[in-house]
C-alpha cells in the first residue's frame, strides 16, 4: 500500500534582457552568443565578462554545429529527462563560440560518443523561446 | 531579430511513492480515527512520544503497544508562525492564518504545524491553553504515516482557546520544539 506524491513547483521566471534575446534567437531557430572584449564568444551568452565584469557587447550567431567537450551517460533517464532514451548530457562547444553549453545529445550509444566528436543542433517541431526548442543534439554523422 | 523573451516557465517536478505506514503509524490513525491521541511511554526514561514512533531514540529501546497511552486532547502553545499566504497557482488560503507548535497534556514531544482558529492573530502567544477541533468522526480520515496527510492532520480540524490561564513558561520551556 502506498500512494504517489507528486510535488510540483511552477516557476515564472524574468530572464533579463540577455538571456531573452538569446531564447528569442532559439525561436529564430538561431544560436546567439556574447562577445566580450578580449575576443570571447560566450554561448549560451551572459550578461557580464565573467574575466573582467564588464557588460558584453552585441550578441551575434554562432554555428549550430559544434564539438563534444565533455559528457555523462544517463543509461535509465527518468520521466522528467529530456528524452525517453539512454542519452548523453553533453557539453557542446559551437562552432565560433569559446565556451561550451549542456544539453541532451542523442547518440544511440555511449561508444558513439567522446569528447571531439562533432554534433549539430536538433530543432523542435515548434519553437516557442525555451532552451527545450533544441530538441537535443545529434551526431553530425548520423 | 524577433521580440526578446520576458519571462521562462519551468516545472520543478517530484514524484515518489510514499513510504508505506507501519503498525505504530496505522494503530496511531486508526485511535486518532475513534478520537484518541495516543503516544508510547519509553520504559526506560519515561518520555511520552506523541506520534508513537516504535522506538525511543533517546534510550534506543523499542516501544509496542504495551507502552501506549492516552494523551489529552488540548495542551500548551509552545511556539507559532503566522503565515501571510503569497498567491499562486494552487493556493487555497486567501487571510493570515496561525500555525502553532503544541505541547499536549501528558506528552513530551510537541506535535507542530497546528492550525490554530478562533482566536484574533494578534492575541496568539506562547503558554496559552488550546483544545482540539475534531473533525465529524465519520470525516476523519485515516492519518497513518508521514506525509501531508499524517500526523494529525486528517482528524483533527485546528486548535481553539479554552480560556484557561496560561501555562507558565517553566512548565513547558524544555518542550519548545
Amino acid at each position: 500500500m502506498t500512494a504517489t506524491w507528486k510535488l510540483e513547483f511552477p516557476y515564472r521566471r524574468s530572464v533579463g534582457p540577455v538571456i531573452g534575446a538569446f531564447l528569442a534567437g532559439l525561436r529564430d531557430r538561431t544560436v546567439l552568443g556574447a562577445p566580450t572584449e578580449s575576443g570571447r564568444v560566450l554561448v549560451p551568452p551572459l550578461e557580464y565578462d565573467p574575466d573582467t565584469g564588464d557588460a558584453v557587447g552585441d550578441l551575434r550567431e554562432v554555428g549550430q554545429a559544434g564539438v563534444v567537450e565533455g559528457f555523462t551517460w544517463i543509461p535509465q533517464p527518468h520521466s522528467n529527462a529530456p528524452l525517453d532514451r539512454p542519452f548523453a548530457y553533453a557539453l557542446v562547444r559551437l562552432d565560433g563560440a569559446d565556451t561550451a553549453m549542456l544539453h541532451a545529445l542523442d547518440a544511440g550509444s555511449p561508444d558513439a560518443v567522446r569528447p571531439g566528436v562533432r554534433v549539430r543542433i536538433r530543432w523542435r517541431a515548434e519553437t516557442t523561446g525555451h532552451i527545450t526548442d533544441i530538441e537535443c543534439f545529434e551526431p553530425e554523422n548520423a | 531579430m524577433s521580440e526578446a523573451v520576458q519571462f521562462m516557465s519551468q516545472m520543478v517536478s517530484v514524484e515518489y511513492p510514499s513510504p508505506q505506514p507501519t503498525l505504530v503509524n496505522r494503530r496511531f490513525a486508526e485511535q486518532l480515527e475513534a478520537g484518541r491521541i495516543i503516544g508510547h511511554k519509553c520504559p526506560q526514561c519515561g518520555l511520552v512520544y506523541v506520534p508513537p514512533r516504535g522506538m525511543c531514540p533517546v534510550c534506543v529501546v523499542s516501544t509496542t503497544d504495551d507502552h501506549e497511552v492516552e494523551v489529552a486532547d488540548r495542551g500548551t502553545v509552545t511556539t507559532f508562525s503566522v503565515i501571510t499566504p503569497i498567491q499562486y497557482p494552487g493556493q487555497e488560503e486567501q487571510d493570515d492564518y496561525v500555525l502553532a507548535t503544541i505541547l499536549l497534556d501528558g506528552a513530551d514531544m510537541t506535535v507542530g504545524q497546528q492550525r490554530l482558529d478562533g482566536i484574533p492573530i494578534d492575541d496568539v502567544h506562547s503558554g496559552m491553553r488550546v483544545e482540539a477541533a475534531w473533525a465529524p468522526e465519520s470525516e476523519r480520515k485515516a492519518a497513518g504515516g508521514p506525509g501531508p496527510a499524517g500526523g494529525l492532520g486528517g482528524a483533527i480540524q485546528g486548535w481553539r482557546p479554552t480560556g484557561e490561564p496560561d501555562t507558565p513558561l517553566d512548565q513547558y520551556e524544555h518542550h519548545i520544539l
